[in-house]
């Protein structure tokens, strides 16, 4: 391995400051070389991941003037605005995710297996690219423009029903307004995910269930969906969490009217609104955990689909 | 083979999904002509292209993009090269580090970052350091999935035998064999870090640092009309940086889907 | 009445005929391959038989009955698709006793065949395992016995073979054979081998651009070709365009040097004498024909050692058995070759 000057001199370097916390105790040269092939990865992700994420962990087990107590953990099933905030987060990812995942199977199905033609199915996919991209400040900005007080089709409902919908009460500040916000998002992922696995249902499967005797339905009900359900489940898992952690869109629709656990997060950086920073720290847990929970789900249903389907 | 004709409910379904993709843009378009009383006219485009502010905070941005992208590319494209030349079996530690964004989402991520380099023994807080790293981490999925699908359709154990066995040194064999056949994946990495980083609100805004995204919705909070046309410009942004993918990259689709949360 | 009749199907797509009149009688319990190129038609009239495809004109009698316009669901015959057809989602044992379960046979029934046709492929142990889990030849095994499994009263085989390794391939086309003749069901086996076709069928149908070039018994279809086409895709086949010197006793010119066929010669100056490569010896042998070229490739492939020899324009292909003090001439060398005159056939020039 002669022809590896530059890392041999990075390996010097970090043996003195003893920073392999990942090589192997008796690593030969060669070994350690591989590993230090990676430390700057690994460094940068401890660094600015595991390490803020670990604080999180810790300090949500801080009480206000220092010392360990469960307190904080409890508060977040006991205290009434934060339990809130949970609950509005979760009712939005499911909805959002429920009705994001069925809808954008329906696109997929349409544009896949439905017989439009071939440009209308590269374009929506193509689209879905941008839109599944398209969220935050900007698409909060552009459903106000659309459905806010002076918007498109708020103005369109007033001039064809003559009705004020403003003096009625009616406000999309809030949740339900949220949830079509973040499906502008949502249902074209799933239109991405889907796609691909629609098409990959080979024709042998529907041929071979005919030829056994099974029906249209039969096919359906036996084979195509059993095999998709994984793929389908892991993606509206996966829609669930891109709506449970996000926060420009939500606060930037509708600034803090919405109490989610995210604007909740955000306001806690900003000044210290619950008086308690380790309450802070376990409500950014209890998120963590969450979104750990769906990503577990996600990989394992992942797992499942890819042994099936190669 | 039969084609068969598509159903109407089919053609409703998809009317449907373009009535949701394209209402919301034509209602922005439309709002955004709005500004002058009585007509139609780009006035909020002029105003809004004629604050100073917007071309500070614009570039703000594009210097965050451009150095998040190039660290991100140049650390992700060396660590996925490194692990599946040298070692392999570390590879699912990688990939579930490059998945992490989706577990810590971005305001997660930001009080974290605050919290722990926002005071002694470490303060980073001053300097942009937290801000690139959390977009460095936001662009991991999308960068590694894309870079890794691209090193696993050539063989780079081959060529860099190869390149070794013509004495290349390391930065050529990088730079000259591996990058070159990897353009496709890590420009699609780019293009896809550089849409996420322009639009991006929570980290620039939790950490105080000017940017695009903070900036539309700063002036949100003060007059009408013009965010829209700036969002119309953001959603242009998004727009190229996808086809710019899709012509470069013409791989799989998959790599644009979004993973974390970077809403 | 044959058990299965396909009388003068043809299929068009679009403008092209896919299948043109293609007409063919099955006894009860035979084993017929369709052999051609990709693109000969040979699929598309096995899934004429499965109902996969409607033929344009012509019709399909299975056992008397009409099954012409009859969906597939219905027509009770078993398909093995060339590869990957079996459902993922499913163990071995519920694939095998899909059919079964779709047309609502009770529960021990449905256990009771699914272990008998795995015994019968030889893997009664693996019916809780998933397609995944297995190699793609127990796959193909599996296929055949989901397909078998309904008791089809026809067995169609498309491709089963072509996605597996040259070795496992060899192994199971005679396990297939078993399977077909123990069970004596009448099958269909459509192929792109003419290896395969010739060592497992009963008859061998040989097609191109979609017609019926010639049907018959495997020995038949090598060495009786009826048509060039069939001459040169069944086998390997050195061609010799002579002259005609004497019509009455069967001699002919090739470039300069004379040899003699047995059988009649068709009319014209020009003919094409046909010769199988292992019916070439090297050397000269009395009271046959003699013809002199060079020595131009030499490849020992084991059992047999294969040379090229070049002679007038063409390469003349020869296979010499092998034997342990055979003595191999050079290359670069002239060479004589042999062979009896009832060893060559003739056909017209175009």
């Amino acid at each position: 391995m002669g022809e590896l000057p530059a890392l041999s001199t990075a390996g010097t370097v970090g043996e003195k400051k003893g920073e392999a916390p990942k090589a192997p105790p008796p690593a030969s040269r060669k070994t350690l070389v591989d590993w230090l092939g990676v430390l700057p990865f690994f460094l940068f992700a401890t660094m600015f991941l595991f390490i803020p994420s670990f604080s999180i962990f810790i300090r949500s087990f801080e009480k206000l003037g220092g010392g360990f107590t469960f307190d904080n953990i409890i508060a977040l099933f006991t205290k009434s605005d934060i339990v809130n905030a949970y609950k509005t987060s979760l009712t939005i990812s499911g909805v959002t995710a429920l009705l994001g995942g069925v809808f954008g199977f329906l696109m997929a199905y349409a544009i896949v297996m439905g017989g439009l033609p071939t440009r209308i199915r590269e374009f929506t996919l193509s689209f879905s690219g941008v839109a599944s991209n398209f969220a935050g400040v900007p698409l909060a900005f552009a459903f106000i423009a659309t459905m806010g007080n002076a918007g498109l089709i708020t103005r369109t409902i007033e001039t064809w029903f003559d009705l004020d919908l403003r003096q009625a009460g009616f406000s999309i500040y809030n949740s339900l307004g949220l949830s079509i916000v973040y499906l502008y998002f949502q249902f074209p992922l799933m239109i991405l995910i889907m796609a691909p696995a629609l098409a990959g249902l080979r024709r042998e499967w529907r041929e071979a269930c005919e030829n056994l005797g099974g029906s249209g339905g039969t096919y359906w009900r036996r084979i195509a969906f059993p095999i998709l359900m994984p793929t389908l489940l892991g993606t509206m898992v996966l829609l669930f969490g891109n709506a449970f952690g996000a926060y420009a869109t939500a606060y930037a629709f509708s600034g803090s009217f919405i109490n989610l656990v995210s604007i909740l997060v955000g306001a806690q950086i900003q000044g210290d609104v619950l008086y308690n920073p380790g309450l802070g720290n376990a409500l950014a847990l209890g998120m963590m955990a969450i979104m750990a929970t769906a990503m577990v789900i996600y990989l394992y249903l992942q797992r499942i689909a890819s042994r099936w389907v190669r | 083979m039969k084609k068969k004709r598509a159903p109407v409910w089919v053609w409703l379904i998809f009317l449907l999904g373009m009535a949701y993709f394209f209402i919301p843009l034509l209602s922005t378009f439309e709002f955004s002509l709005r500004m002058i009383k009585g007509t139609y006219s780009f006035e909020a485009y002029r105003v809004a292209f004629s604050d100073p502010a917007f071309y500070k905070n614009f570039g703000y941005s594009l210097l965050w993009a451009m150095l998040t992208i190039i660290i991100s590319s140049i650390m992700v494209v060396w660590t996925a090269y490194w692990v599946q030349l040298r070692l392999r079996r570390i590879r699912p530690v990688v990939e579930f580090v490059t998945l992490m964004p989706f577990v810590v989402p971005a305001v997660v991520l930001t009080f974290g970052l605050v919290r722990m380099y926002g005071r002694p023994p470490l303060l980073l807080t001053p300097t942009p350091i937290p801000l690139i790293a959390g977009y460095v981490v936001l662009s991991f999925p999308y960068m590694y999935r894309a870079v890794d699908a691209g090193l696993r359709s050539i063989d780079i154990h081959t060529l860099t035998e190869a390149a070794q066995s013509l004495g290349a040194s390391w930065g050529t064999i990088l730079f000259r064999v591996i990058f070159p056949n990897l353009r496709g994946a890590i420009l699609s990495g780019v293009f896809l870090t550089f849409a996420i980083v322009m639009g991006e609100f929570t980290f620039a805004s939790l950490l105080y640092w000017p940017a695009f995204g903070p900036y539309i919705e700063e002036i949100g909070s003060m007059r009408a009309y013009t965010p829209q046309a700036l969002s119309l410009v953001s959603f242009l942004l998004t727009f190229l940086s996808i086809s710019a993918i899709q012509w470069f990259g013409r791989g799989s689709r998959e790599q644009q889907a979004q993973v974390a949360g970077a809403h | 009445m044959a058990f299965l009749e396909i009388q003068h199907a043809s299929k068009l797509f679009a403008e092209t005929a896919a299948v043109q009149d293609f007409d063919l009688a099955i006894e009860r319990g035979e084993l017929v391959s369709f052999l051609g190129p990709s693109g000969c038609g040979k699929t598309t009239t096995l899934r004429m038989v499965a109902g996969f495809e409607q033929p344009t004109t012509g019709r399909i009698e299975l056992d008397g009955v009409d099954i012409t316009n009859m969906p597939p669901s219905k027509r009770n015959v078993g398909m093995v698709f060339q590869a990957y057809a079996l459902f993922p989602n499913m163990t071995v044992g519920d694939n095998v006793g899909f059919g079964l379960r779709v047309n609502k046979r009770p529960k021990e029934e449905i256990d009771q065949r699914v272990q008998e046709m795995l015994s019968l492929i030889k893997m009664p142990e693996l019916g809780k395992r998933y397609p995944y889990q297995l190699s793609g030849g127990q796959q193909q095994r599996v296929a055949l016995a989901r397909a078998l499994a309904i008791k089809p009263q026809v067995l169609l085989l498309d491709e089963p073979l072509s996605a597996l390794d040259a070795k496992i391939r060899v192994e199971l086309r005679y396990e297939i054979r078993r399977i077909q003749q123990e069970l004596g069901i009448t099958t269909i086996y459509v192929t792109h081998d003419q290896e395969e076709a010739l060592a497992l069928s009963d008859r061998v149908v040989v097609m191109s651009a979609g017609h019926m070039e010639q049907v018959g018994k495997p020995w038949e279809i090598y060495n009786y070709p009826t048509t060039e086409f069939v001459a040169g895709f069944v086998g390997t086949l050195n061609q010799l365009r002579s002259r005609v010197v004497n019509a009455q006793v069967g001699e002919l010119d090739y470039h300069g040097q004379r040899f003699k066929v047995s059988g009649e010669l068709p009319a014209g100056e020009t003919v094409i004498a046909m010769l199988r490569p292992e019916q070439l010896r090297m050397g000269v042998h009395p009271g046959e024909n003699q013809l002199t070229g060079k020595l131009i490739s030499l490849a020992f492939l084991g059992a047999i050692v294969r040379m090229g020899v070049e002679l007038g324009e063409a390469v003349v292909t020869l296979d010499a058995l092998n034997e342990r003090r055979l003595a191999l001439p050079k290359v670069g060398e002239p060479l004589t070759i042999s062979f009896p005159p009832h060893a060559a056939w003739v056909m017209p020039v175009d």
